[in-house]
């Protein structure tokens, strides 16, 4: 009996400091909690300066996946102020209630964002989303490289079957973005669902095996800098960065298309300083702080204003500011949670061959 | 009262394993038998659909490979790892002190680290390959990145010190005398460790087999750093599913695979090491 009222007393001093740690004393009028991917993604430099500028503190945390962020923003709404998340999470985030209406009263720099980044399918009224950076992802070719291997230049994914290319492709790790690839390579959409497609795309996959040398998400680039590969399908900053660090990589836009994603902005519905929320996204959309954003992350802005202040090196670049042909010729990928399940059991099953 | 006592210092433990392992491990069994919505939402209605779906040919292929690769890492990492513990069980004791050192040290470096440090030496544009281009033995890099091979290498390395460590407890404790009697009955050495030695030592092979084997099933970013995602563990696979894959309850039912699996290798290492201490005794 006695043991029973020792254990009784700890887990209550326990619990007791639980509680007390988790309901914290912090005056919350000063401080942002943001939430959104790391390496810089939202610059600290920027970040700093708007500290400085209006006294409120941000606390950034860094997340490594769209589904994690939905878990820590579903799991304590009310920790967070703002997230930054890829446009289907917008859309599965709306849908679950977890979003602020945001009140364009209070957004005076919305004016700021190209209309051609707004309305989009997961938020058809831009009521729940800010866009913030868009990406792409292409095709990074070594073309000396591809032409001593002895294979035809790589104008889309079609020419990826090469046999010439055995062992020197790296693509992203993604089941969505490789089976999308071979559905482009075929002339059908992303996300398709006809049984018929999806198998034809199933066999078109499988046959890829053999020239590709990596499945890389973070640093694909690094592989074509390397030389153990001379082609790579990869998002459009690591593109950049590779070519930064190899001149003789040039971007290819694929004739069949291409994926777009663009993460935006989104603010809890129960933000507990919705006030400085608002204040830090206008300071966001202040066209100079987005153009040095876009500089620093090598994303490219979906603020229209800003471009004045891009750099000509930046303007000229047309994997960061997309001639209008290939703007065009880029799709979302919607729908994943239809294919999600299929997808990755052909992607294993590819994978284990 | 003594009973008390000792019973009041398991209290710590026992809230801490109750809380962080207890209650995880029920929330991934009760998640592995939930469904989800149109939105990949998680909804508390009782499937049993998960766990068919482990069962799918292509994953238990996944089972096999990752079963595949821990007793290959398992078996490395004993052949290299028992003359390492062997001899430093019998080194004087300065030495000794030294040379378990020298194993444990690479612990103090984070583990993505030292597996990046594997993408450095085997890479093609990386020191072996360059070592081996400027003493003109070859003309081309050796492809040894991304491979089969390249994620058993960097788990073996990475597991190694659990084994050795695991055996030269079990050689160091062995009892002096009995190697003396075999020595003065006239066996050779040979004979005396194949009949005296290896048969004590079976416990310490056996410990470190099971610390080898079931952190190989979960080294996923080794898999994904130096196999170039080529192919597919358990660990890869239930990294994916949780995220971006956003099917967490079947990446809990692998979870529950994973661990059901971990518990047999278990009982297997709880038979070796029960026969050998009765047998000892008897």
């Amino acid at each position: 009996m006695k043991n029973r009222g020792i254990i009784i007393a700890v887990v209550l001093v326990l619990a007791a400091a639980l509680v007390v740690y988790f309901s914290g004393g912090k005056d919350k009028g000063s401080e942002i909690n943001l939430m959104t991917w790391g390496g810089d993604f939202i610059p600290r430099a920027i970040i700093d300066e708007f500290t400085k500028e209006t006294g409120i503190k941000v606390n950034y945390k860094e997340v490594t996946s769209n589904e994690d962020m939905q878990s820590l923003l579903e799991a304590n709404p009310d920790q967070y102020d703002l997230a930054v998340v890829t446009d289907y999470m917008v859309d599965i985030l709306r849908q679950n209630g977890m979003l602020e209406q945001l009140d364009k009263e209070q957004l005076p720099n919305l004016v700021n964002i190209n209309p051609v980044y707004q309305g989009n399918y997961y938020d058809e009224g831009d009521e729940y989303s800010i866009p913030y950076a868009i990406s792409t992802s292409f095709l990074l070719v070594n073309p000396e490289a591809v032409a001593e291997l002895g294979a035809s230049p790589i104008k889309g994914y079609r020419d990826l079957w090469q046999p010439e290319l055995k062992n020197k492709i790296v693509l992203i790790d993604w089941s969505v973005e490789v089976i999308g690839l071979v559905l482009k390579s075929l002339g059908y959409e992303y996300n398709e669902t006809d049984p018929v497609k999806v198998a034809e795309a199933k066999e078109k996959l499988f046959a890829l095996k053999d020239n590709i040398v990596r499945f890389e998400t973070n640093t694909p680039e690094d592989s074509l800098v390397n030389g153990e590969a001379v082609v790579g399908f990869m998002y459009s900053n690591q593109a950049v960065k590779g070519q930064a660090a190899d001149p003789r990589l040039q971007p290819v836009f694929p004739e069949e298309g291409m994926p777009i994603y663009i993460d935006c902005f989104v603010m809890s519905k129960e933000a507990p300083n919705k006030a400085g929320a608002y204040q830090f996204l206008n300071f966001i959309m202040q066209p100079e702080n987005a153009a040095r954003i876009a500089e620093l992350t090598k994303f490219t802005s979906p603020n229209k204003a800003a471009e004045q202040y891009l750099s000509a090196e930046f303007r000229s670049n047309p994997m960061l500011n997309m001639p209008d042909d290939v703007a065009r010729n880029t799709s979302f990928y919607i729908g994943v949670d239809r294919v999600l399940d299929q997808y990755e059991h052909i992607y294993s099953e590819f994978k284990l061959r | 009262m003594k009973t008390v006592r000792q019973n009041l210092l398991a209290i710590p433990i026992l809230v801490w394993f109750g809380l962080l392992v207890g209650i995880p491990l029920i929330y991934v069994v009760v998640l592995s038998f939930m469904s989800r919505d149109s939105l990949g939402n998680i909804v508390f209605q009782f499937t049993l659909e998960n766990y068919q779906r482990v069962f799918d040919p292509v994953y238990l292929k996944v089972f096999l490979n990752s079963f595949l690769l821990a007793v290959l890492t398992g078996i490395i990492t004993l052949v290299i790892g028992y003359p390492v513990a062997y001899i430093t069980a019998k080194l004087e004791r300065k030495q000794r002190a030294a040379a378990i050192g020298l194993i444990m040290l690479p612990f103090w470096i984070s583990s993505l680290l030292r597996t990046y440090g594997w993408v450095i030496l085997l890479g093609s544009s990386g020191v072996i390959n360059n070592i081996l281009i400027a003493l003109k033995l070859i003309d081309a890099p050796i492809p040894m990145m991304y491979k089969f091979s390249t994620t058993l290498i960097g788990t073996a390395y990475m597991l190694i010190p659990f084994m050795i460590i695991a055996i030269y407890n079990s050689v160091d404790k062995l009892d002096q005398s009995l190697l003396e009697a075999s020595y003065d009955l006239g066996a050779s050495r040979w004979k005396t460790f194949l009949k005296i030695t290896l048969p004590l030592t079976v416990p310490g092979i056996a410990g470190g087999f099971t610390l080898v084997f079931i952190p190989a099933l979960g080294l996923y970013f080794i898999a994904d750093l130096l196999g170039g995602g080529q192919t597919v563990f358990l660990g890869n696979l239930i990294n994916t599913l949780a995220t971006r894959g956003r099917n967490r309850p079947l990446a809990a039912a692998f979870s529950v695979g994973m661990i059901l699996l971990v518990l047999g290798v278990l009982a297997v290492y709880g038979r070796i090491t029960k026969d050998k201490v009765e047998g000892l005794f008897k």
